[in-house]
This record gives C-alpha cells, structure tokens and sequence, in this order.
C-alpha cells in the first residue's frame, strides 16, 4: 500500500517536472513513428511472414499450405542442417580468431606516426573497397590448382586441390574473409589507438615500461570496447557469411562448406523450397541474436565501463 | 545484416504472392496485360537476337501482338517461379522440357499442345521425335523446341593423342589403355571441372547407359527406386570408381571449375587430353583458346562398353530449350501460330548463323550455312541417329532434387560416399 503511494507520488512528480521544466521535456512518441515504421514494415513483420511460412510447405507457385512442424521435424534429423550450423560457428570463430590480433596489430600500428604510414594505410585499406562477389572471384584464380600460385609452389599446396578436401576449402574461406575484412576492424583498433591518452604512456615510459609492456598492459586494456564491438562485428558477419561461400566453393566439396545462410539459399531458391528455407531462416536468426546476448553479457558490454576511470 | 535482407525478400515475395493470389481469385486477369498482346519469357543471353527477329518476324502479320522479355540467365529459374502462378505471367516461357516444367504440370498451370498439334500436325512432325519427346509429360506435349541441341560428347587435343600415339576411344577398354598411357607421360587424361558439380554427373550419365541401357533411369526417374540398387548401377558405379582410382581425373578436380575456364583451358594447353562436356564446349574453346578450337580440338562420341545394354549411339546431354503455354493464356491461338515460326526456314537459318543447332527435320538443308557447318552436321547425325537422348539428371527431375543429386555424384568420385552410400543418397531424392 505504502510502496503503491509511494510509487503513485514519484509519477505526479514526474509529471509536474515535465511540465514546469524548461527545456527538457522528452520529444514526442510521434518523433519515433518514421523509424517504427519502417523497423515493423521491412524488419518485424517478414520476420513474422517467415515465421509463418517455416510451418508451411510452398514452391513458391501454389498457395502455401499448412504442414504443421514437418519442416522443423525434418530439419532436426537433416545431418546437413547440423552440419550447416556446426560450419556456421567454425567459420564465424575462425573468423574472429583469425582477424582479431592481425587487425589489432595493423590497427595500432596505423596509429601511430611513422613514415609512409598513410601511404601503406590507404594500400591497407583496398580490398574492403571491392566487393565480396570480385574478391572471391580473384580468389578463386589466384588459387587455381593448375594455373595459379599453388602450381608454383608445390612445396607447400601439393597437388592444390584446396576446394577438394573440407580443411582446405574452410580454410580458403577464412583466409579470404580475413583478407577482405581486416582492413575495417583495423580501421576501428586505428580509432581506438588514437584516443588512447598520452598521458598514460608517457607515465608508462617513465616507470621504465618499454614497447611491448607499454602494448600489453596499456594498449591493449584500452582497446577494451573496441575490441568488444569489432568483435561483435565479426561474429554477425560470420555467421551469416554468403557471398564468399557461393562464388568459392558453392557448399562444397559435396556438403562440407555449406553453412547455414547458403544452405537456406539452396533450400529456398535453388529447390523451390521456401518453407524449409524460413525454418533455416529462423534458426540463423535465434543463433544470432543468442551470440549476440551472450558476448554481450559475457564482455560486460551492457554495463558500459568506462576505461577512462580515475583519470 | 544479411540474413535480414534475404529474410526481407522471403516475407515481401510472400506478401506479393499472397496478395497477388487473391487478386486473381476474385477476377480473371488478363494474362501479360492488356488483350492484343502475348507475353514471351525467355532466358536471357547471345541466343536472344534470333528471339528478338522471330518475334518481329511474327508481329508483322499477326492482329496480337508478342512481346520479349528476356530475364538475364542466372535469375531466369528463380524469377519463373516466382510470376507464374500471378497476373504478371507470361503467356509463353522458355524451359529445359522434363523436370523444368514439371512441377507447372502439376500445379495445373500448363497448357497441354497436343490440341494445337492435331490442328497442325507439323507442331511434331517436324521435330526429331527424341528431342520432341522430353517436354512429353504423362503422355501429353507441353512444349515446342526452340533453341539447339547440346549433345555431351568426348573432346579431346589431338596433340597430346598423337604424341602418345593413341587414337580416340571406341571402346571402355581403350578408354582405360589411354589412362594408362597418358599418365606414364605425366598429363592428366581427363579434364573434369568437379568445382562445378555437373561436369561429373555426365560421367554417370553416360556409364550409366551403356551399361543399364536408359531404361534404368527412366525407371528410376518414374519413382521405381529400385533400379539403383540394380547390378547394373552397382557395375556402372563400380567402373566410375575404377576410373576415378586409376587416377583418370588426377586428384584435384574438385578445385577445378569449368565455368572459370580452368578445365577447358587444361585441355587447351595440353595438360589434358580429354574433356567430356556439352556442346558448347566448342565456343568456349573458341572464345578462350581460337588457335586450339580450329586446328586442335577434337570430337567424338562416348565410347561403348561391351556386354552394356546400352547402344553406343546413345547421347545425353541438353535435349533442347522449349516454348510452353500457360493455360490461362487468352490468346492460345495467337501462341500456336507463334509456335509455328520454329520450324520455319527463317527460325533454322537464323539459329545456325550464331552457332546453334535447331532440332527441326528441316535443318540437314541448311546445315551449309551454319558457323561451323562440320561441326553442327556432325551432331545432327549423332542426335538424328540416336535411339535415345536421356536428359541431363539434374534438369529429368524437378528442381528440388539438383542440389542433391550433385552433391551425391561428387562425393562419390571425392570417395565420401561408397557404392551403397551413393544408392542411398540417390533413393532418397524427392520423388518427381
């Protein structure tokens, strides 16, 4: 009762600060309507039309009809759906293990002040200029096993058929995200360098810390967000890695690189089965928005701390 | 980011459809338009200019009027499937006959000719009956030929066959002799773009036939799942492995593509000896490699195999592209006389001018004046000779059987699947 009065108080006086306050009131919900909009038209409501359609069997020519779970049912004992998602966190992993330090590296070093550092930067910066569609088809000749690097240099590819073995193509896949992706998370670590204070390693450099502590215990804790939204970056773009896998080894060889974005393709465009499609769909989105929360929880991203307490 | 895009385009293709259904539930629409007009849907790439002549060639006489829409190849399917069944189909379409069209019948939107061919019969008489007959469905005819035939054939540098002294293969046992022998010279004997997944199914195509003969498929392809547990598809699927063991394809064909020109080019430059690939292997070696493509790229047929059912005249292959009517056309008249033009003097000229082969009883006349006229007479006489012209696998069954049926036939060659592994994967396909 008290706690109720309490409450009901705390609302009046809210109420009166908003109307005799000058200058703060809060805008409008009609302000937020255009964003809401668009969000529920192009955002929420397909996603509910898929979540729909995934209890439904259609070809995409008759009307949909009803199946009840039959395409949920057949993709929990569909080992390439399994598969599909076990290769969708392999390579979204890789993904981030593998760019992370090489970005981390190049980024700070970006930062810093050296000669022919623009310079380099901007040769850096290209391949995040190309598209992903002429990145993988560059790819794809440069590692030609009869007339790209690979034939050159047998010492180290053998025979070259990277695409023939699944540790090859998923490889290949990495690399070539790496390739392509590490220029923007070195873009965001450069950022992140750059507003470091000095003063901080101009205590460092008089405590006697030299380069690689200075990296280590000052560098590396600051880029702490940073590294937590790029590495969020990542993980979304890994997961729903498309492009590459179409053009480089198109899900194979066999089924060995078709994870789950490129297997709702098949399923959907290529067999003309869009209820299936919508259930891979959903799945793809419930993984993402669960490794979304959890790095989220986990980096303590949600809290916010700043790194530049008790400066 | 992505995944939101495509899941955009799920749920509006929905909305279109769904929304679309209903219009056309409540009135009748007027198919493509307004009423003088037929809609044309074609498949877009070079053969478009002689689409583009018949379609003019037709609108000077005829009262309604046809109009070409030409959707650029890699969307064709996809965008097919999706207007068909809405006001925004067309009247007339291009397909591959057999599975293509299928599900269309299925779903009861096709009109069947066998109406417009008692009232002409030239509509199929004047077609090679095997090429005719893969846009026969259940007994009826629901399409007319309308480009050319892409038979598969065995290509081969007659180089390198000269300077290991062989001559072309007649036989399974000079095919497994060339093996041999080109290996002990360090060339690959077959190119195979594996990467591409189709190159290898004309393997299994071809073997399949000369050992089981094309009625194994047909049987299977009818829903008798059986068949591929047969001795025969166990013999054929054991050759194949034979081959694949006795390194005719070398070991990196899964990295190799011919649609990147990386197989083509193997044979080209002398690396390989043999390529089994459509027709139109030809152009491409004549747009990649001209020097090759006129003094040394050779052709032949797939050699037999003794005590196969089989007949050695046997092809596969792309039988040809064909014209279907929708059903709720307003102008079935108007199409049938539109159909006409492709067995007409003009429609066979004008398709050898650009490198074609048009299946109509009327080509062999004309056949001096095709591009390449050699070439083109000698798959004439192979597909006019053929008893049988099997269709590809993967266009014989409906859409959603493709992926896996190249997934299955390159992790059989890749050694993932064994024989009773690949029975499996290939019972388990949707049934047509």
């Amino acid at each position: 009762m008290s706690a109720l009065s309490h409450m009901s108080g705390s609302v009046g006086r809210l109420r009166a600060e908003g109307r005799t306050g000058v200058g703060v009131t809060r805008p409008g919900l009609a302000w937020a309507v255009p964003a809401t909009v668009f969000f529920l038209l192009f955002a929420i409501v397909p996603l509910a039309l898929v979540a729909v359609l995934s209890f439904t069997s259609w070809n995409g020519v008759d009307a949909p009809r009803f199946n009840g779970l039959a395409n949920w049912t057949s993709l929990l004992h569909d080992p390439v759906m399994t598969q599909s998602v076990r290769l969708t966190l392999v390579l979204t992993v890789a993904g981030a293990v593998v760019q992370t330090p090489v970005s981390i590296l190049l980024g700070v070093w970006a930062a810093g002040h050296q000669r022919n550092r623009a310079v380099l930067s901007a040769i850096f910066f290209i391949p995040l200029l190309l598209s992903a569609t002429a990145v993988s088809v560059v790819w794809r000749a440069v590692l030609d096993p009869n007339f790209g690097v690979p034939s050159q240099m047998e010492w180290l590819f053998g025979d070259g058929n990277l695409m023939g073995s699944q540790a090859g193509a998923l490889a290949v896949l990495t690399f070539v995200g790496m390739w392509q992706w590490t220029p923007m998370h070195a873009l965001l670590y450069q950022g992140g360098a750059r507003a470091i204070p000095r003063v901080l390693y101009q205590a460092a450099a008089i405590d006697g810390a030299g380069k690689v502590r200075q990296f280590l215990h000052i560098t590396l804790p600051q880029l702490r967000n940073t590294m937590i939204t790029s590495v969020i970056l990542m993980l979304v773009g890994g997961l729903t890695t498309f492009d590459t896998v179409l053009i480089l080894t198109q899900g194979g060889p066999g089924t060995d690189t078709t994870n789950s974005a490129f297997y709702m393709y098949r399923r959907a465009f290529k067999s003309f089965d869009f209820g299936e499609g919508s259930a891979i769909a959903l799945v793809l989105v419930m993984v993402a928005t669960l490794v979304s929360l959890a790095v989220v929880r986990l980096s303590g991203y949600d809290r916010m701390r700043s790194t530049s307490e008790g400066l | 980011m992505k995944i939101r895009a495509s899941a955009v385009a799920l749920g509006l293709t929905s909305v279109l459809v769904t929304t679309s259904a209903c219009s056309s539930a409540g009135s009748s629409p007027s198919s493509g338009g307004d009423s003088g007009t037929i809609h044309v849907l074609v498949y877009g790439d070079a053969s478009n200019k002689v689409e583009k002549q018949i379609v003019e060639t037709f609108n000077r006489t005829s009262k309604v009027k046809a109009v070409l829409d030409t959707i650029p190849g890699a969307d064709y399917q996809a965008k097919l499937n999706t207007v068909i069944n809405t006001p925004q189909a067309p009247d007339v379409f291009f397909n591959w006959g057999g599975g293509s069209i299928q599900p269309y019948v299925k779903s009861d939107l096709l009109l069947p000719l066998d109406d417009m061919i008692a009232a002409d019969p030239g509509l199929k008489g004047n077609f090679l009956p095997s090429v005719f007959n893969t846009a026969v469905i259940d007994g009826k005819s629901y399409g007319i030929p309308m480009r050319g035939t892409q038979p598969v054939l065995l290509f081969h540098n007659k180089k390198v066959l000269a300077d290991a002294g062989l001559a072309v293969p007649r036989t399974w046992d000079e095919l497994l002799g060339a093996v041999q022998a080109l290996k002990a010279k360090g060339i690959t004997p077959f190119a195979l773009g594996g990467g591409d997944q189709w190159p290898t199914l004309m393997w299994y195509e071809y073997v399949f036939d000369r050992v089981a003969g094309p009625e194994l498929f047909q049987k299977a392809l009818s829903g008798d799942r059986s068949a591929w547990e047969s001795e025969d598809a166990k013999k054929a699927l054991g050759m194949l492995e034979q081959l694949v063991d006795a390194g005719a394809f070398g070991s990196n064909f899964d990295s190799v593509k011919f649609t990147d020109g990386g197989s083509p080019a193997l044979l080209a430059k002398g690396k390989a000896a043999f390529e089994l690939m459509g027709s139109w292997e030809y152009a491409t070696q004549q747009d990649g490699n001209p020097e090759f493509a006129k003094s040394q790229l050779g052709y032949s047929g797939f050699p037999g195999i003794a005590g196969g059912k089989g007949d050695p005249a046997n092809l596969v292959g792309n039988t040809n592209n064909f014209y279907s009517v929708l059903k709720k056309s307003k102008h079935p008249e108007a199409a049938a006389a539109f159909l006409k033009l492709m067995y007409s003097e003009e429609f066979v000229k004008a398709q050898l001018a650009i490198g074609n082969l048009p299946t109509t009883t009327n080509t062999e006349q004309f056949l001096g004046t095709a591009a390449d006229p050699d070439y083109s007479k000698y798959q004439y006489d192979l597909v006019k000779a053929a008893p049988s012209f099997q269709l590809s696998w993967d266009q014989a069954y409906p859409p959603a059987a493709n992926t896996p049926i190249r997934t299955a036939v390159q992790q059989f060659f890749s050694g993932k699947l064994d024989v009773d592994g690949f029975v499996r994967a290939m019972q388990a396909l949707p049934a047509s």
